[in-house]
């Protein structure tokens, strides 16, 4: 199991529970890394299901109702299998939790709410009472394959340096999105995408590459605080956005059906983020690039009300009330939509199995269950397909005999690993970090452009192939070797850029959170396939495939953004 | 002209040291910044071999692996602001990978 938030350690539960010798590889440290313990966070599940497990959830709903809402929200592009194991296995991956001792409470609905520091407690605890192997700061650059299946990985030691191979009957990917390769997003260092770029050069599809969530409303300023989602948080009760003339043009600007939805439902990341971005397009933007979040408008009992669901204005682990009071007093925080959400990822069935076979792919890692937006749980995501991926992997590796390394592809991984060492005047990864950053902050934003993406993908290309192959690394200690780490993020950073790039520039519509403005129309007639990308003699190779539809066939209709909106809130009868 | 503050960080490579040293960088002082933001500039801008975890921190206070002492007092780098000289150390007690990397944090 590669990776150490919530799908790597439900994997090696599942694994080890099935009689498995199971290893967790961490780049970082077990409830210390990841993007679990930086979610909010609630699981989802319908309410049927939810009463099946003896919580308070309506029986009038069903499966099949919130599997359709999840397509209608997802503009149809999801795969309808993945959606299937999503909503049937949801209630007794919640329930498991439960047992195992998460602390949560009954959001209504469809949602329980819980933490992410809780989940991952929960989850942490249980890998350790079991006999799981676990390997902090090793960082998996590569998989091992025997030209068909995978063997194993390889990756560094982050403190010796050492390179280490992990032979192993089967590799589960469970290592999170790429939004590290973007420069304002809210997800923590190590989601850098080295994964889905080893998993492309063993030769699996990547699939809805192009989709990229934002979560607006996110601290811009001041530095300790940047990257925060606590006005994102706030902004789901009360407050306004305003730009630079203190206008809050979402509610002056769009159909109140659409404002409504933006302030009451979890569609707000998309509704929020598309409507900020116009306003900086436009010029009407704050100095940094942002908007405003503002609640001056909000009586200070309503205010006050609040701190019930965030006492003492604590949010995670940080005390916000310094800021709420600043707030109060009439100040507005410069806030932007960051990276947030990956629903794009390694192409995976509902075994979560890739196109490699002994390769599985679990959580935001993966692609395909989510379509082209996501606004049901990414918690409940990892707990149902990371369980999924241990089990599959763990009947794998009992009816299947170790692989054996291939010693050329050991040697080129380690050249190409420790090649920058030895050379002399190359760029540094520092700058190249920072180009590739640029590249993705100015073309593969909340809306896109034809000509942007194009610019992107020849850039991109010529950092892959002219830049990074000469970076130098001066530091020649090895252990804790920054200039070492940032040299191999950036090639894969690069990399799985470019696979989004091209997969933005070829899908010639608007979908969900894939917004260009050169086709800014949602075509159903002609769009509902997903993008692979996969690497096909040494190149980059785009395809495309129809949907995989299971029970619901999609309306074949084409609409506008704001239309769009209206459209599914209509379907889902909110 | 921004104002430059001296930033003294305590250095030690197990491979080639017998004991710590000090070594001081300017560096321009930003409102608001975090002990975590001029590690990144002297690291980024005049000293690609400095020590300091931080691919994996979550810049969030939830994950505490960027635990470093500046002027004596150990906190989070990330949350940390600096307003003045400062001296950054490791944390004390534990075993030095490299700089301020140490094992177990």
């Amino acid at each position: 199991m590669v990776g150490s938030g919530g799908a790597g350690l439900r994997a090696a539960i599942e694994s080890c529970d099935l009689g498995v010798s199971t290893m967790l590889i961490s780049n970082g440290m077990a409830e210390r890394s990841g993007a679990t313990i930086m979610a909010g966070a609630d699981i989802t599940l319908d309410g049927a299901g939810a009463a099946s497990i003896g919580l308070p959830g309506n029986e009038q709903d069903s499966e099949e109702k919130f599997s359709h809402d999840i397509l209608v929200q997802g503009y149809y592009l999801n795969n309808q299998k993945l959606v299937e194991a999503y909503v049937r296995d949801a209630p007794a991956r919640t329930k498991e939790m439960i047992d195992w001792g998460m602390k949560y409470s009954w959001d209504g609905e469809r949602a329980i709410g819980t933490s992410g520091p809780e989940l991952s407690r929960v989850l942490t605890a249980q890998v350790k009472r079991r006999q799981i192997t676990i390997k902090s700061d090793f960082y998996v650059t590569d998989i091992l394959t025997d030209g068909k299946s995978a063997v194993g990985v390889v990756g560094i030691d982050i403190n010796s340096g050492a390179i280490g191979v992990i032979r192993s009957k089967a590799v589960v990917i469970a290592t999170g999105g790429w939004q590290r390769a973007y420069s304002f997003t809210s997800a923590p260092g190590g989601l850098t995408g080295m994964m889905h770029a080893a998993a492309y050069r063993a030769g699996v599809d990547l699939v809805n590459m192009e989709m990229v969530t934002f979560c607006p409303n996110v601290i811009m300023w001041p530095p300790a605080l940047r990257g925060d989602i606590f006005p994102y948080i706030l902004s789901g009760m009360f407050g306004d956005l305003l730009d630079k003339h203190g206008r809050p043009f979402l509610r002056d600007e769009y159909d109140p059906l659409v404002y409504r939805i933006a302030i009451t439902t979890e569609w707000n990341k998309l509704i929020f983020s598309m409507a900020a971005t116009r306003v900086v397009l436009r010029g009407d933007g704050s100095p940094k690039g942002g908007t405003y979040y503002s609640i001056k408008n909000v009586p200070l009992n309503i205010i006050e009300e609040a701190q019930k669901t965030l006492p003492g204005w604590k949010w995670l682990r940080t005390d916000f009330s310094d800021f709420v009071e600043w707030l109060k007093a009439g100040n507005a925080v410069e806030v932007g939509p960051a990276v947030h959400y990956m629903e794009g990822g390694i192409a995976v069935n509902e075994y979560a199995e890739t196109t490699v076979r002994g390769l599985y792919a679990a959580g935001e890692c993966s692609g395909g269950l989510f379509g082209a937006n996501r606004v049901a749980s990414a918690i409940t995501q990892i707990l149902v397909q990371g369980a999924i991926a241990g089990k599959s992997a763990a009947a794998r590796s009992k009816k299947t005999t170790m692989g054996e390394v291939r010693a050329g592809q050991l040697r080129g991984i380690e050249s190409r690993l420790t090649r920058p060492f030895s050379q002399r005047n190359g760029p540094s990864a520092i700058e190249l970090k920072k180009k590739i950053r640029t590249i993705a902050d100015s073309n593969l934003w909340v809306i896109r452009s034809g000509a942007g993406l194009k610019r992107a993908v020849g850039e991109l290309e010529s950092v892959l192939s002219s830049d990074i192959p000469r970076i130098s690394i001066g530091t020649q200690t090895k252990a804790y070797n920054k200039e070492w780490i940032d040299t191999i993020e950036v090639e894969s950073m690069a990399q799985v850029l470019l696979a989004s790039a091209r997969s933005a520039l070829f899908r010639r519509e608007s979908r969900g959170v894939h917004n260009r403005s050169d086709f800014p129309e949602t075509d159903n007639h002609r769009w509902l396939r997903e993008i692979l990308v996969k690497q096909v003699n040494g190149k980059m190779s785009l395809s495309t495939r129809p949907i995989t539809v299971t029970k619901l066939k999609p309306p074949l209709v084409r609409f506008g953004f704001d239309d769009g909106i209206i459209r599914a809130v209509k379907e889902l009868g909110e | 002209m921004e104002k430059m503050i001296r930033v003294t960080v305590e250095r030690f490579d197990p491979a080639i040291d017998t004991s710590t040293h000090f070594q001081t960088y300017e560096v321009p002082l930003v409102p608001r910044m975090t002990v975590m933001d001029a590690l990144d500039y002297i690291y980024e801008n005049l000293d690609p071999s400095l020590a300091y975890h931080s691919h994996t921190s979550c810049h969030r206070r939830i994950c505490a692996r960027c635990n470093v002492r500046a002027n004596g007092r150990a906190g989070l780098s990330c949350h940390t602001e600096v307003t003045e000289d400062t001296t950054i150390s490791p944390l004390p007690k534990h075993k030095i990978v490299r700089d301020l990397v140490v094992q177990g944090v």
